[in-house]
């Protein structure tokens, strides 16, 4: 399974966002709390290291060096800083070396790193007294920044381990989806090259994907139904016809041979109006052999380059008589697995169309640069030969040509030229039989079928 | 007059059947199952058979199986309603001499009969001259020549000339010959065929030389044997 099919999928892509959306909130709430107490902690410092200051500054200037020295003796921990400096700033008792230049006096407090005279950050407030002089007084905050590191920690390590629980459920949910999407995908392969029998399997879990499987297995029922009876129409239809027709197309032949002779041309007419019905509910007949055939069957090692010159041998006559340039080219020996004659046939059928439609565009046309024009041609491209039949002839504008390969349509066109027959029609079915493809473009003017003798990539 | 079994279980089919091969200058006899079939086809002294695929108890293509077996060498033409692109094929190869997809109009089973029955007696005595009044085709040297005169013909039109001679005086449809010429089992079109026998027709009735070929309205080709 490709990881890049797994991330596109809509239960992972939930997922990253569930985990992207909880991890934000989870940051903020941390967030939070530690603005909360980290603001909270500083205040309560900066209020004890105020009322001390006050508690100093009242004492008699004196004894203020006096109060400092029992302070740091009670402060067993060590965890207080009481310092006096002179008006020059010089040290004059307590355990501060110097006034760091960003202490202001009567000023805000502020954070220090650990001193040669206190090992530890602390927070700093300074008074000046009435003497002149400058009382500090601080509190280590070791602990306070210590609290602030284990928070910012926590929201960086809780953060990135809920992203990557979330992104590991992503997958998790995500692969067993897409293993049942690949065995939905797998069976529409199937039906859309032609087993209509093929079902999408149904978990029985009653899911969304349960919901569409059976949704689509309830479509193709009906398609097959309706395939089925539409099948057994045309087979029923020309089945019955033929009998009585090749019965009626009989005595007419009787008919010319014992009648009046005057009457010959007319039966002649009527006979080959009866030959063209019975050949078309021929070819209707054929297209249901050719789809019902097991595939494979016939199959043999067959080289496109013969089959090509046969085709072109049979048919070289015709269009030298319709008044068609007609020439071909098969480089060299192409070998693919298929049925020779099925493929002979569907080759002719597209030159035969070819011939036909162009040489009733040009019929009568005597300048030199007005005549029709048939290439048949072998490419063989690595894996996929082509074999290509384009003529200048008419054409056939884009919104008919898928439906001239259906059996029953009948084109603007055809309607010109008698017996067209179902030549493409055939020709697409042998072609799908094959599993190969049949392209119909323009040629400008004209078309150009091609049939590409290769698997179809999916 | 060739005799010709019938083996066919229908019996409206059968009649039919007997009734224009009756009409086309044969002797038809009828068996209505692949048994008794069978046992008239060893008993011998057939021309010809036409074989059902499809008969209750014993499938045709076994009948046609056992017929070889018995050494039975009468040429068989194979009737079925079925149109399967592989049914010929099989039939065929079974040792069928032809095979027809059922409705079909009776001058063509009549034409298809004479047809194998002509290739059967010239496989017993292989030629390797044909003639058609002033016409000769050398089968050794594959030259034809017609009053003397050398016509160069393509190996289609040599393989068609052959067929039509080896044929003459009976009427071949578009059919018959792009099947057994050409040996493609579909539909060729409406001129095609047409093409081909013109082509070959003009260089075979040149001048004022006495017409060979005929165009039998709506049927088919002929090569005129008088």
């Amino acid at each position: 399974m490709q990881i890049r099919a797994l991330l596109r999928t809509a239960t992972f892509r939930l997922s990253a966002l569930y985990a992207l959306i909880f991890a934000l909130a989870l940051v903020s709430l941390l967030g939070l709390v530690y603005l909360r107490s980290a603001v909270y902690l500083t205040q309560r410092v900066d209020g004890i290291l105020a009322t001390e200051a006050s508690a100093l500054s009242a004492s008699p200037p004196s004894e203020v060096e006096q109060r400092i020295e029992e302070a740091l003796t009670l402060d067993g921990k060590k965890n207080n800083v009481f310092a006096l400096f002179s008006r020059s700033g010089e040290v004059l008792a307590g355990n501060l070396a110097a006034i760091p230049p960003e202490l202001r006096a009567d000023g805000p407090s502020v954070e220090i790193g650990p001193t040669a005279a206190f090992a530890a950050p602390a927070r700093l407030i300074a008074r000046r007294l009435a003497s002149g002089e400058v009382l500090v007084v601080g509190r280590d905050v070791d602990q306070l920044q210590e609290m602030r590191g284990i928070i910012a920690s926590a929201l960086i390590w809780s953060g990135g381990a809920v992203i990557l629980a979330g992104l590991a459920c992503g997958v998790a949910f995500s692969v067993s989806p897409l293993r049942r999407l690949r065995v939905l995908q797998d069976a529409c392969a199937e039906i859309a090259a032609g087993d209509l029998t093929r079902r999408l399997p149904i978990s029985g879990r009653r899911d969304e994907l349960d919901m569409f499987a059976a949704t689509v297995n309830y479509t193709m029922g009906e398609v097959e139904r309706l395939m089925g009876e539409v099948k057994g129409a045309t087979e029923t239809i020309a089945h019955d016809l033929r009998t009585p027709l090749t019965r009626a197309r009989a005595q007419l032949h009787r008919l010319q041979q014992s009648g009046v002779p005057e009457q010959a041309p007319e039966i002649a007419r009527v006979t080959a109006e009866l030959d063209e019905v019975l050949e078309r509910f021929r070819a209707l007949m054929r297209i249901t052999e050719l789809e019902s055939r097991e595939r494979q069957a016939g199959f043999v090692r067959t080289d496109l380059a013969d089959l090509v010159a046969g085709v072109a041998e049979l048919y070289a006559p015709l269009a030298e008589e319709s008044g068609v340039a007609f020439d071909w080219t098969a480089p060299r020996a192409v070998r693919v697995d298929a049925d020779p004659k099925l493929m002979f046939e569907a080759v002719s059928n597209l030159v035969d169309n070819a011939i036909k439609f162009t040489g009733a565009k040009f019929a009568g046309a005597n300048a030199s640069d007005q005549q029709g024009r048939v290439t048949l041609r072998l490419t063989a491209a690595p894996g996929r030969p082509r074999i290509e039949v384009e003529d200048n002839g008419p054409g056939i504008p884009p919104p008919e040509r898928s439906a001239v390969l259906q059996r029953f349509y009948r084109g603007e066109r055809d309607r010109m030229i008698l017996g067209s027959g179902l030549g493409l029609s055939i020709a697409s079915a042998i072609v799908r039989l094959h599993r190969f493809e049949l392209e119909l473009a323009d040629a400008g003017p004209g078309l150009k079928a091609a049939i590409v003798c290769g698997p179809a990539p999916y | 007059m060739a005799r010709i079994l019938v083996i066919e279980d229908d019996a409206a089919t059968a009649t039919e059947i007997a009734a224009c091969l009756t009409a086309g200058g044969f002797e038809p006899e009828l068996r209505f199952d692949g048994e008794s079939g069978l046992e008239a086809a060893t008993e011998g002294g057939f021309d010809a058979i036409t074989l059902d695929r499809m008969l209750p108890g014993c499938d045709g293509l076994e009948v046609l199986r056992r017929l070889r077996e018995a050494a039975c060498e009468a040429p068989v033409l194979m009737l079925s309603a079925l149109g399967d692109v592989d049914a010929r094929v099989t039939g065929l190869r079974a040792g069928g001499d032809d095979y027809m997809v059922k409705p079909f109009a009776p001058d063509e089973l009549v034409a298809r009969l004479e047809v194998i029955l002509r290739r059967h007696r010239q496989a017993v005595r292989p030629e390797l001259r044909l003639k058609v009044a002033d016409l000769e085709l050398d089968l050794v040297r594959r030259e034809a020549e017609r009053g003397g005169r050398r016509i160069e013909l393509l190996p289609m039109e040599f393989k068609l000339l052959e067929f039509m001679m080896r044929n003459a005086g009976q009427t071949l449809s578009r059919r018959i010959i792009f099947e057994q010429v050409w040996e493609y089992y579909f539909d060729p079109g409406t001129n095609l065929i047409d093409v081909h026998v013109g082509r070959l027709r003009r260089k075979i009735d040149v001048g004022d030389a006495k017409a060979l070929f005929r165009t039998e309205r709506g049927v088919g080709y002929l090569l005129n044997a008088d």
